[in-house]
């Protein structure tokens, strides 16, 4: 395709959204606070939501509005509730150090940014070389879900505390529903609601994740659990 | 139906409406910012008194200093005024000197311009001015490959990099406006003009602490006519900028198309007004976050350059 050629309005809308996704997964690669990691997980569920309208409507696929109504219940206010309330569980007592994610970085944010854009690098030319064509299929935007879910893994592996490797693990379905959004809209509304509520499983073990590490090491780092215990 | 004008004149009201409006752009912005901080705020007009004060004044040159140290601020502003030649000012169609330079040629200019005065700065020997353009060179060093990157997705986009072809090309569909190469490309140029005007992220552009001084410690060593010159050449490279981000990215709308008077004058008016919108934007940016760290500014290029890099990357597949 010729890059001096625009693709229509609603493909660009579509492509914008998703690369203000892909946008807000580095912003978690910079965000010190598990707070604001919780923020930006909602805007970026709520951009998710967002598309499934703006395809629902160029589409014409009805039944999408209903899954965007219940992926933002869930996405932009169960999972953040239940985040909020399990580190709210984790706030430290009068006198102890606070268990936040601040200072796990194991790289500065620039690098990290630097190697998130080696990471998206790698998705977008490996999806360019798939050379996937075709009115339903918009590369970019698949290519943009791609880059996201090696930048959530990227998130997952440079940060050292469970908080936001369980972000970083939920932005991951984050990608995948965005890749699943643009590539199979058609897709009958039962088995996407299925696939929105394995989400569910992944906070619940998550949660319970956070919480155990949390009784055992009395921390959010995951850096405690590199020695061997006895 | 006015008269229409020769080619010749426009090409000169384009310089003339960047070198007059600039310091006049400069004090809407500081009044506006005045308001957000609750003060009354200086004169729109305040910029054009302070040129002429420092005009009237004496012209001093610190001992050992050579010619080159007089030279650089008439360089510097020789350079300002023929970047408006080159870039869409006023008419939607290419001017005859408008196609003796593409973006890149208007990028040199700026960099001569920020060469020469870093090097009369240089020459002073003194510490602050020293150290102003140290940091400068250091920190325009890694904005470069940003603004390349922006380069890069205007050539992909256009098949040039005319600034002019840029401008026809938004204005040609909404399809081009909404595609996510031209915002982030727009997003990461304005995020460099924060940067580069001296806003956003460490540097206090008013100028009196020198711990944030980046480009306002180069011109310590300077005064009368040559402060002046710098000033306004600062000045000028701010409504520069804010000319290229509005007419080729955001909204290359309001320009000239034929050669009548009346839509000349038009377009000056829109120019004027969208620089000032857009200084508007800049004060409200300003004044809503925190100055960072000094060396917290590689943080701050390095989103600047993500998002240009994606700007690329997302043409790559050609549906960007």
């Amino acid at each position: 395709m010729d890059p001096t050629q625009a693709p229509g309005v609603y493909e660009g809308v579509a492509n914008v959204i998703a690369a203000v996704m892909l946008l807000i997964e580095f912003g978690l690669l910079r965000q010190a606070l598990a707070r604001d990691q919780i923020r930006l997980y909602m805007a970026q569920s709520a951009l998710i939501s967002v598309l499934a309208i703006v395809i629902a409507a160029d589409r014409n696929l009805p039944d999408l509005y209903a899954l965007a109504a219940l992926s933002a219940a869930l996405k932009v206010v169960a999972v953040p509730l239940v985040m909020r309330r399990l580190l709210a569980r984790t706030e430290p007592e009068e006198g102890e150090e606070a268990p936040g994610v601040a200072g796990s970085q194991t790289l500065s944010p620039a690098s990290a940014v630097l190697a998130g854009i080696v990471l998206a690098a790698v998705g977008f030319f490996c999806f360019g070389a798939l050379k996937i064509h075709g009115p339903a299929a918009p590369a970019l935007a698949l290519a943009l879900a791609a880059a996201m879910v090696l930048v959530a893994f990227g998130l997952m592996i440079v940060r050292r505390d469970v908080a936001s490797q369980a972000i970083g693990f939920f932005t991951l379905e984050n990608a995948i529903s965005l890749a699943a959004l643009v590539v199979a809209s058609g897709l009958p509304l039962i088995l996407e609601t299925a696939f929105l509520f394995d989400l569910l499983v992944a906070v619940v073990v998550f949660g319970m994740l956070i919480r155990t590490h949390h009784v055992r090491a009395e921390s959010l780092s995951t850096a405690d659990l590199t020695r061997l215990r006895g | 139906m006015s008269a229409a004008l020769p080619v010749p004149v426009i090409q000169l009201l384009q310089v003339l409406t960047i070198a007059l409006g600039a310091p006049g752009v400069t004090g809407v912005i500081a009044r506006v910012e005045a308001r957000l901080q609750g003060r009354r705020g200086p004169r729109v007009l305040q910029p054009y008194y302070d040129l002429a004060k420092l005009f009237r004044k004496e012209a001093l040159a610190p001992d050992g200093s050579s010619w080159f140290f007089l030279a650089a601020p008439l360089i510097a502003v020789t350079a300002y005024l023929t970047i408006p030649l080159l870039i869409p000012v006023l008419t939607s169609y290419g001017l005859p000197l408008g196609y003796m330079g593409d973006i890149l040629g208007g990028g040199f200019l700026l960099s001569l311009a920020s060469f020469v005065i870093a090097t009369a700065a240089l020459e002073t020997g003194s510490p602050y001015a020293q150290l102003g353009s140290s940091r400068a060179k250091t920190f325009s060093a890694i904005t470069e490959p940003v603004v390349l990157f922006v380069v890069f997705t205007v050539a992909l986009l256009t098949g040039t990099d005319l600034p002019y072809a840029l401008a026809a090309t938004v204005r040609s569909s909404a399809g081009q406006i909404i595609r996510p190469a031209h915002l982030l490309a727009a997003t990461a140029l304005f995020m460099v003009i924060l940067h580069e005007t001296g806003r956003i992220p460490v540097e206090t552009h008013t100028g009196t602490s020198e711990f944030g001084m980046i480009e306002e410690a180069r011109s310590f060593e300077h005064s009368g006519p040559y402060l002046a010159l710098l000033k306004w050449g600062s000045e000028l490279k701010q409504l520069i900028l804010f000319t290229i981000l509005a007419d080729v990215f955001l909204a290359p709308w309001g320009l000239a198309s034929s050669q009548r008077l009346g839509a000349v004058i038009l377009a000056i008016a829109a120019l004027l007004a969208k620089a000032c919108a857009v200084g508007c934007v800049v004060a409200v940016i300003d004044n809503s976050f925190a100055k960072l760290r000094l060396f917290k500014i590689t943080e701050y290029v390095s989103a600047a350059f993500l998002i240009a890099v994606l700007g690329v990357f997302t043409l790559y597949l050609g549906g960007g």
